[in-house]
């Protein structure tokens, strides 16, 4: 809550440059606890000042609900996006344009923000929409990840076998480890296994990297350029400070020269963090990428679509 | 590791105010908000940011009749062992012994490292003539003991988990007692990653806990975590009362600013880095010396002098 303005703005007063510095400077601070980066959140409170100087305000509440105003309808800006995220009407679309075609979708993403996980989600959320799906191992690299796929593989076509709406077909095209040639080579296969097999969507998983290492980003351009995915979504975790801006760059940037970009992010562990969700709004901010999906468990449901009301609100809040 | 922005920019800091002429109340207010602007961007928890700088100022100016060189070099001192208070609690972390069991189990949030990490400390000891094992007590992720195993056969570690037994207090409690009776020296059990918000994840970990004893829990920690930080390592700080904390993926960008913020919010050590993926990527750690590199500066000595 906003309470604390009341000892910086004082009633029937004109709001200057001046009164406003010390309530600026808290709400700059209250969004930086929420894990808001300091710059974003400095830009975030400029918001106010054209907004309010100059100003009379005739009770306190007003001032309140002026700042709130401006904050929220800045923060719902940041957060709404601004291309289409409806994931399943493009399915449908490219699928009627050309139905053999597999429709091909890989996560990216730092070590460890959960794109495994939120893959095998979306197959979940994919099989429930009736798409049969193909999970294609590409992290050749960390171990236990063929295995942890192939885990999610058994799990998944058990809840297949007890479900009557779920669609049947789930499998996972894998061939073992190996070095980064071996990825794009297993890309290529899983499509033309989807194609030869008839499953709807590829989900492609890829290694975890740090996007401070140009040595292991590269490797990313080959990746795209070989499986041509129709999206490329970045998995980015809650939990992460201010490096997700960096992130976010970064990983988007990788893709230089291949004409493609970051379509969408899925901000995973948003259960781990309480009130503290600054992080889609630095991810968001810097890149102007929309959020697909926020994870919210570890389960295959705890897949949700952002609620930027909620979001808002628990930002200002 | 890319502390050098942090540096930098606490150091121009200090060099502005060393460089200036008149060295008064406002020219520190300009220091001290350069150098707690940057802490912040480096995701240094919002109350301990505040706390340095009411510290600092008190310091310096508790010190008045302190003037110009020695002043200049007052300030310089002052912030060097607040940066350094920062990441040192001042407590011991346990130190295995040789000849008897000791048993280490790790603990942390979702994906911080733990398990790449229990390599890398096993090999660690391993390479110091420990007799070492490790044990997989996480049955809940998807392919955690294939991941612990594959890790584990590399660096030719002996490894007990199992496939089928789905409690991971009773595989925990099995791998402990199989390893005590062959006398291994270092016992390190790798558990799920989980939350404070979910208490069945917490009170499944105070279970592992009473059934192996550990002679240390260690928190391991994703250097580039935010300000979620701070709550989430007290709550681990309660349930599991862990003994020092490892911090990773500090081969990336992140300062590492949140995690180090766990310290002081636990009065916990960090004792190891994680500095990559790799076996050997894993390095010992000193306060001293970390904010010695954080400055830019060879050693803390060298700052004294200048
Ligand atoms: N609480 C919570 N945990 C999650 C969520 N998403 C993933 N996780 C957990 O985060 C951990 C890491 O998930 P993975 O899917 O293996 O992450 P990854 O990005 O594939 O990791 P690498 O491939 O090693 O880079 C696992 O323990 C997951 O269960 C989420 O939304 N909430
Ligand atoms: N770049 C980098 N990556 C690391 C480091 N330590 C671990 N990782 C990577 O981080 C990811 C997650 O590591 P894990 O060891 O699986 O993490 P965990 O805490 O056991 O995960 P859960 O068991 O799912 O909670 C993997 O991709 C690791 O390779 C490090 O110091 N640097
Ligand atoms: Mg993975
Ligand atoms: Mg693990």
């Amino acid at each position: 809550s906003f309470a604390f303005l009341k000892k910086y703005i004082g009633l029937g007063q004109t709001i200057t440059e001046e009164t406003l510095v010390k309530p600026s400077n808290a709400i700059r601070d209250s969004l930086i606890k929420k894990n808001v980066s300091a710059e974003i959140s400095e830009k975030l409170v400029g918001s106010l000042k054209p907004r309010l100087v100059g100003k009379k305000l005739k009770n306190f509440t007003s001032a309140e609900t002026e700042i709130r105003g401006t904050l929220a309808s800045e923060l719902t800006k940041i957060l709404t996006p601004n291309t289409s995220i409806d994931l399943l009407k493009e399915i449908y679309t490219k699928k009627s344009k050309h139905p053999n075609n597999p429709y091909v979708i890989s996560v990216v993403g730092v070590n460890g923000v959960g794109k495994s996980t939120n893959l095998s989600k979306l197959a979940y959320w994919l099989l429930n929409n009736k798409f049969s799906v193909l999970i294609a191992a590409c992290d050749t690299f960390r171990s236990g990840a063929v295995e942890q796929l192939k885990v999610h593989e058994r799990h998944l076509n058990k809840l297949i076998d007890s479900s009557s709406t779920l669609n049947s077909k789930l499998k996972v095209f894998e061939q073992g480890y190996g070095n980064n040639s071996k990825v794009a080579v297993i890309a290529k296969k899983s499509i033309q296994y989807a194609k030869d097999n008839g499953f709807d969507i590829v989900l492609m998983d890829t290694a975890g990297r740090s996007h401070a290492d140009s040595k292991l980003m590269a490797p990313l351009k080959d990746f795209a350029l070989a499986a041509q995915p129709d999206k490329i979504i970045m998995v980015a975790e809650a939990l992460v400070g201010t490096d997700s801006v960096l992130q976010a760059r970064n990983f988007n940037k990788s893709f230089d020269g291949t004409g493609r970009k970051i379509d969408f992010f899925i901000i995973s562990k948003c259960d781990t963090v309480g009130d503290l969700i600054g992080t889609m709004v630095n991810m968001v901010y810097s890149t102007g990428i929309p959020i697909l999906f926020v994870g919210v468990g570890q389960t295959y449901t705890d897949l949700r679509t952002l609620s930027v009301e909620w979001a808002v609100n628990t930002l200002i809040g | 590791m890319v502390l050098a922005d942090l540096g930098r920019r606490i150091n121009g800091a200090i060099s502005d105010i060393t460089k200036s002429d008149v060295v008064d109340e406002n020219a520190i207010n300009l220091m001290l908000k350069e150098i707690c602007n940057a802490l912040l961007e480096a995701d240094v928890n919002f109350r301990l940011v505040a706390k340095l700088r009411e510290r600092i100022k008190t310091q310096i100016s508790s010190q008045e009749n302190i003037t110009g060189g020695n002043k200049k070099r007052l300030i310089q001192k002052t912030v060097f062992d607040e940066l350094v208070a920062l990441v040192d609690c001042q407590t011991e972390a346990y130190k295995p012994k040789k000849h008897q069991t000791n048993v280490i189990m790790f603990v942390g949030l979702q994906g911080a490292g733990k398990t790449t990490t229990c390599t890398k400390l096993a090999t660690y000891y391993q390479r110091r003539g420990y007799k070492t094992g490790m044990v997989c007590a996480d049955t809940f992720r998807a392919g955690a003991f294939d991941q612990l195993k594959q890790n584990a056969t590399k660096a030719k570690i002996p490894f007990f988990g199992s496939y089928t037994e789905t409690d991971p207090v009773k595989v925990a409690k099995s791998g402990v007692d199989k390893f005590r009776k062959e006398k291994f020296e270092i016992i390190i059990v790798d558990t799920s990653g989980r939350h404070r918000q979910e208490q069945d994840l917490f009170d499944e970990m105070v279970q592992i806990g009473n059934a192996v004893n550990p002679n240390q829990t260690i928190m391991v920690l994703d250097g580039a975590i935010g300000q979620a930080a701070e709550a989430q390592s007290k709550a681990f700080k309660e349930a599991a009362d862990f003994g020092s904390i490892i911090l990773t993926k500090m081969d990336g960008h992140a300062k590492g600013g949140g995690a180090i913020s766990a310290v002081a919010a636990t009065n916990t050590p960090i004792v190891f880095i994680g500095t990559g993926e790799h076996i050997t990527d894993f390095e010992t750690f000193s306060p001293k010396s970390f904010i010695s590199k954080l400055l830019g500066i060879g050693d803390i000595q060298g700052l004294m002098e200048h």
